[in-house]
């Protein structure tokens, strides 16, 4: 009797804690398809005509759709180039320089140690010099310095983990260090790296400040839903709900797309 | 298949040497284990061997080819890794069959050579699963399988079964052996444990410190070692030892440690009155004898061992612990007063400052 009313109560507990963490999410996704009347009701509303008016403001508002736009341009460029320069790095780091993989890795976190604040006005004026403020590229060099070290730290201890004789026995197989890379760590540290490059992803996608200073007509999507509020003269909660619904979208399906693709990788060896 | 030759093999790590100046002649088709306490270097010789590790200084030759400077892959050596080392993203198949495809072996070639080595191990039902579903002997046979595929000249393996329970190494064991009678390819077998070594090898390498100790044949490792460290390291359970002095008389003879042992004449010939020993009692060689036999030695039991077939009676004679083997053990009890003995031939004399042996023959 005494386990039956433990377990109750911890699934219970469960129960609460599931709702108080989807819970506003769930709102949030409600109040994305709600009339604003059906939002500022007094007595919250769960029966509701739903509407798309909300998403059609947004994806009709140039401002807005340049912002998604620009935002997956910017950072899936980042993320990418990030991973392509990061990773195989963090394999040599991890496999070849060890001797100076600690040093080397401490110089790439101590890049994130540095307040973004710090590093906006001077870049504001070496970009104006160089023409390329307010450019898409302009805020991909910029993340570039933010994903590569974040990719790099991740994905040493990712290599690391990866068991040394699996890459000695490819050797013996007469692989050479790119073909062991390639066809033995990455695909066995890939769960590990999909991680990092996931964290990466959502890091820079969630970037405020760098955008905010760096970039004016191209600016990304954080910026331009920091601006949503001001649109008119009431709060338009619908809008402001569907946009972060499609701010959020975005990573999901990056997620998703990039787990199918590793999967794939990873069962398939040489033909 | 190849003989294997090892000209004055140096291995440094920095200013630190491992191996200095070792010589090895491997010849076509044997089986050699690298036997030694771990930190000897025959880990290490093994991988120079197979081309992970580069060596210092000397020359390594397969089948007549020098290959100090080849990679890995194209020595014709295939490793059989103590952690199996499988490719966890790959089903058994392609495991096993992953070096004959990179060198672009058709399915046609690849799929009979596959079934071959998959039924001499055993493997048929395994193929389409990943390793981790297999257990540790069976992901052990895929090793040795994808190993074996390419028909290497030279199979090394690194301590394969240290990884795996008493039964399976043994059963294990058995299998290595009998898979080499048939493919007759030259093997180097690294491993840490002497029985191992003894029941597999057609001759041990026997290591110390970077340098061989000793090499022979089980038997000759066994009856005649060349130094104390061999005859303690050879053998269950360990070797006595016993200082003692060589004394005048008729017959040659050793005194010490309240013992009187005759030694063999033919085997010692150089052994002089006054002269320090360093005895060698194999508990194996001894039994029980009626008191007054030659050689007899008489002792307290302080312990009794039970081994099954056999037990180790564990004594002490004259202050000094000496153990024997015999088959009667039962009838013995702590407290009791035994009698055993050990032929002359049996015994072993070593120099008690450098460890050799004494013995000429």
């Amino acid at each position: 009797m005494g386990k039956l009313i433990s377990a109750t109560l911890t699934r219970a507990v469960l129960a609460l804690l599931i709702v108080l963490a989807l819970g506003p999410i769930l709102w949030t996704v409600l109040g994305a398809f709600k009339e604003l009347r059906d939002i500022v009701t007094p007595v919250p509303k769960l029966v509701f005509t739903p509407t798309l008016d909300n998403f059609a403001t947004i994806l009709r508002n140039p401002t807005i759709r340049d912002g998604l736009l620009h935002s997956v341009i910017v950072v899936s460029a980042a993320v990418l180039i990030g991973a392509v320069l990061g990773i195989p790095a963090a394999h040599t780091l991890a496999r070849h320089a060890r001797k100076w993989g600690d040093d080397v890795q401490f110089f790439v976190l101590s890049l994130r140690f540095m307040p973004p604040v710090a590093i906006a006005i001077p870049f504001i004026v070496i970009y104006l010099d160089l023409g390329i403020y307010d450019t898409l590229f302009g805020l991909v060099l910029v993340y570039l310095i933010v994903t590569v070290s974040t990719v790099i730290w991740l994905a040493v201890p990712a290599f690391e983990r990866v068991p040394r004789d699996i890459e000695e026995a490819a050797a013996m197989e007469g692989c050479g260090p790119a073909e062991i890379f390639w066809r033995f760590s990455l695909p066995v540290a890939a769960p590990s790296l999909f991680g990092a490059l996931v964290f990466t992803f959502v890091l820079v996608w969630n970037e405020l400040l760098l955008a905010l200073t760096l970039a004016a007509q191209n600016a990304t999507l954080p910026v331009v839903a920091a601006s949503i509020t001001s649109l008119g003269k009431e709060v338009p909660w619908g809008v402001i709900n569907a946009a972060t619904v499609l701010l959020v979208l975005p990573p999901l399906v990056f997620i998703g797309l990039l787990m199918g693709l590793l999967n794939t990788m990873v069962r398939s060896g040489p033909k | 298949m190849a003989n294997i030759t090892c000209t004055d093999i140096v291995k440094a790590y920095g200013a630190h040497p491992v191996i200095e100046g070792l010589q090895l002649d491997i010849p076509d088709h044997e089986f050699v284990v690298f036997l030694g306490p771990s930190g000897c270097g025959k880990s290490t010789m093994l991988r120079m061997i197979a081309g992970l590790e580069e060596v210092t200084g000397g020359r390594i030759a397969i089948g007549g080819t020098d290959v100090t400077d080849l990679p890995p892959g194209e020595r014709g050596v295939a490793m059989v890794f103590q952690s199996y080392a499988l490719y966890p993203h790959m089903s058994v198949r392609d495991n096993i069959t992953f070096g004959l495809r990179r060198q672009g072996a058709s399915r046609a070639e690849i799929e009979p050579r596959l079934t071959q080595v998959a039924e001499l191990l055993g493997l048929e039902k395994f193929l389409d699963r990943r390793p981790r579903n297999l257990s540790g002997g069976q992901q052990q046979r895929v090793a040795m399988a994808r190993a074996m595929i390419k028909t290497p000249q030279v199979f090394l393996f690194d301590e394969p079964l240290s990884n795996l329970d008493a039964k399976l190494r043994e059963k294990l064991r058995t299998e290595i052996r009998k898979i080499h009678m048939q493919l007759k390819t030259t093997t180097i077998f690294v491993t840490h444990d002497q029985l191992e070594a003894m029941t597999i090898a057609d001759r041990i390498v026997l290591m110390r410190d970077g340098k061989i100790e000793q090499m022979g044949s089980p038997d000759e490792i066994f009856e005649r070692p060349a130094s104390r460290f061999v005859a303690d390291f050879i053998g269950t359970p360990a070797m006595n030892f016993v200082h003692a002095e060589i004394v005048a008389g008729d017959r040659l003879t050793a005194h010490g440690g309240g013992m009187t042992l005759h030694l063999s004449p033919q085997a010692f010939t150089t052994l002089k009155p006054g002269q320090r020993v360093e005895l060698g009692l194999r508990p194996a060689r001894m039994d029980l004898c009626e008191p007054g036999a030659e050689n007899a030695l008489s002792g307290k039991v302080v312990l009794v061992e039970n081994m099954g077939a056999e037990g180790q009676v564990i004594t002490e004679v004259a202050g000094q612990e000496i153990s024997f083997v015999t088959q009667a053990f039962r009838s013995l009890s702590p407290g009791d007063s035994v009698c055993f003995a050990i032929s002359p031939d049996h015994i072993h004399a070593f120099d008690p400052e450098t460890g050799d042996s004494l013995r000429q023959e």
